[in-house]
């Protein structure tokens, strides 16, 4: 494919967007909730308080309306004398005790609260002891005495004090709870704030994951199409190419065969004339030989060396390089005809047909005095018969022809198979190749080592073309003086299409 | 052959050098019949066809044909000399060229042709074959052409 496959995974820019998009949803979300809880606790502690502000009027109110209730008890005593009064006068007085009691605790929270709270139930105490003072002069039926004392010190300016102290307390009160009021719409606000941002960022990641799962999923669409249309088109293609293939191969073995075969032509007269030639010496050869006889003074040296040395010698050279040249054009000619024979697979046992080619070669082997052993069992594979055979025969008769100077010379073949491939190999306790010559020996003309066997560098060139067409692959593992092994590696079944 | 003096041979082969030691070799094995040697197709036709003194009008002859030829194909003259209505239909033709492919072989007698030789690389090869054809075209029997 021309363009990467988009896949939601962290490595492409679309994976990237959704996880970024989650990740902010996410944030969002506890974002809101963190707010939510946090509002929800202020809205409680606001409406304690609240309720703490309006316990605190109510004692106060009662705290009031009991002083009031001692002071316009004991004056009703002072007045009557009747003792309901005095009853009156000791029951606000019990109840007033533990409601200060309660006011004080109420008010412990504001150190504001602390100063006249001091001051009211220091009034408090004072009034009280008038109070009882005047009491206890009606008791004792002292009334005028008692309301002597009451013109001199009436309690009425302590009881406006008290009030204006109860009214103090009540405003501040009240100015907490507005303050309180303000902090809990600050927070309000601050909450509604909150889920508005975390509001918008989850439309926002609402939109973003949309959008890019709909690009991301027109790109999966797309590319699906694409792919369909490649697999459709795949198998076309590969006919195609491997047709354009098989016509370059065809040309190229076309190419091989009319060259070797023309150059075949003018060789014929190369050889022809120079046989001529050569004919044509001895007659001179022969006039020279008589005319140094009968006639020494018409002979030149030169003349002489021109018929004896120089024309035959050139003749030879030219001979002896026409013939290689020969071997060399039939070489590329078998070459190219191996290339254009139609393959015929079929079972062969490799250890039946290497058995053949060693017993066809046995003179050969024989004369050179070298031990062939064939390890048993060997694999069957299904190939070209007449190909594999020229691969071992070539592969067998090279290891038995260069051999080591002092070793007596042994050729092991053996064979088997993995994985759907079978491997020959071939070893032999020989020369050895120098290594840097491994790739080399298996190219058209080349040799290695001392030029001392007849040859002409086709051998191996031919069996690693015929390798190839039984899509296998030939290599070497050799050290100088340590023989070689020649590994051909074959598919265990050759399918013609590969060929 | 029957008369030495009245069958030719039709030499067909663009080599000069072939034809010259083709000729050479002929003669050394005592052939002394009259040897014309044409270089490309399209003369050797006209002279095998339509020429006053040729064959088709003037006696009887053997062709000696090189398949490889700069204007046609051997195997075409071949086709034209043993083509049914052709008045040469008898005359013997002996390919002589170096190519030795099975197929081609195969084609060229399928065509009519009488004897199908390879060109020898090695010239000693080469002068012994031609010179054992010349034997063998000192012997061999010639049609009368027809018509």
């Amino acid at each position: 494919m021309q363009e990467g496959s988009p896949k939601p995974s962290a490595d492409n820019p679309i994976g990237r967007i959704l996880i970024a998009a989650m990740v902010t949803g996410f944030i969002a979300l506890i974002m809101a909730a963190i707010a939510a809880g946090y509002a929800i606790r202020q809205t409680n502690r606001h409406g304690d308080w609240v309720v703490h502000t309006y316990q605190v009027e109510s004692v106060l109110t009662e705290v009031r309306r009991l002083a009031e209730q001692k002071e316009t008890a004991r004056r009703g005593y002072m007045l009557a004398g009747t003792p309901a009064f005095l009853a009156s006068f000791d029951q606000a007085h019990d109840q007033l005790i533990p409601r200060l009691a309660d006011l004080k605790r109420l008010t412990a929270d504001n150190p504001a609260q602390a100063i006249p709270m001091r001051a009211v139930e220091r009034r408090l105490a004072e009034l009280d002891a008038a109070q009882r003072a005047t009491n206890t002069l009606v008791q004792d039926g002292l009334g005028a005495e008692a309301l002597r004392h009451f013109r001199a010190d009436s309690g009425l300016q302590r009881m406006q004090k008290l009030r204006v102290m109860f009214n103090r307390m009540g405003h501040e009160e009240r100015r907490l709870l507005r303050l309180r009021d303000g902090e809990q719409t600050a927070s309000r606000r601050l909450f509604s704030a909150v889920v508005g941002v975390a509001g918008l960022l989850l439309v926002l990641v609402a939109v973003v994951s949309f959008l890019t799962v709909r690009r991301y999923t027109r790109d999966l669409t797309r590319s699906r199409a694409e792919l369909a249309d490649l697999n459709a088109t795949l198998e076309e293609q590969v006919k195609e190419r491997t047709s354009d293939l098989a016509l370059a191969n065809e040309e190229i073995q076309r190419f091989a065969y009319i060259v070797s075969h023309d150059l075949r032509s003018p060789l014929v007269n190369v050889m022809g004339f120079t046989a001529e030639l050569s004919a044509a010496t001895q007659p001179l050869a022969a006039l020279i030989d008589r005319a140094e006889a009968e006639a020494p003074q018409i002979v030149t040296e030169e003349a002489r060396l021109a018929a004896r040395e120089d024309l035959p010698e050139a003749i030879g050279f030219i001979r002896t390089s026409t013939a290689k040249m020969d071997r060399l054009i039939n070489a590329i000619l078998k070459l190219s005809r191996e290339g254009r024979r139609v393959l015929a697979p079929e079972m062969i046992a490799l250890d039946q047909l290497a058995e053949q080619i060693t017993d066809s070669i046995r003179h050969v082997i024989d004369d050179r005095g070298v031990t062939v052993t064939i390890a048993r069992p060997m694999p069957v594979v299904v190939s070209d018969r007449i190909a594999l055979e020229q691969i071992l025969s070539n592969l067998i008769e090279n290891a038995t022809k260069y051999r080591h100077p002092t070793r007596p010379a042994e050729v092991h073949v053996s064979a088997e198979e993995t994985r759907g491939r079978v491997i020959v190999a071939v070893r032999d306790n020989g020369r050895g190749i120098d290594p840097r010559d491994h790739q080399r020996i298996f190219d058209l003309f080349r040799r290695s080592g001392q030029q001392d066997q007849p040859g002409e560098g086709i051998g191996l060139a031919h069996v690693r073309a015929l390798a190839y067409r039984l899509g296998g692959t030939i290599s070497v593992e050799s050290q100088l003086g340590e023989g070689a092994t020649f590994f051909l590696s074959l598919p265990a079944t050759l399918s013609i299409e590969s060929a | 052959m029957n008369d030495h003096r009245s069958v030719g041979i039709v030499m067909i082969e663009d080599d000069e050098g072939h034809a010259r030691l083709i000729e050479k070799n002929i003669r050394r094995a005592g052939i002394l019949n009259d040897i014309r040697h044409y270089t490309d197709g399209t003369s050797a036709l006209d002279y095998l066809f339509n020429a006053p003194d040729g064959p088709a009008k003037n006696g009887p002859a053997l062709v000696l044909l090189d398949l490889n030829l700069p204007d046609m194909s051997g195997t075409d003259i071949l086709a034209k000399i043993k083509a049914e209505a052709s008045p040469l239909k008898r005359t013997p033709v002996v390919v002589l060229t170096t190519t030795d492919d099975k197929v081609e072989i195969q084609r060229c007698y399928d065509l009519g042709c009488n004897v199908y030789i390879t060109k020898p690389v090695n010239y000693e090869n080469f002068a012994q074959a031609i010179r054992q054809l010349g034997l063998f075209l000192s012997v061999i029997q010639v049609p009368e052409v027809e018509g």
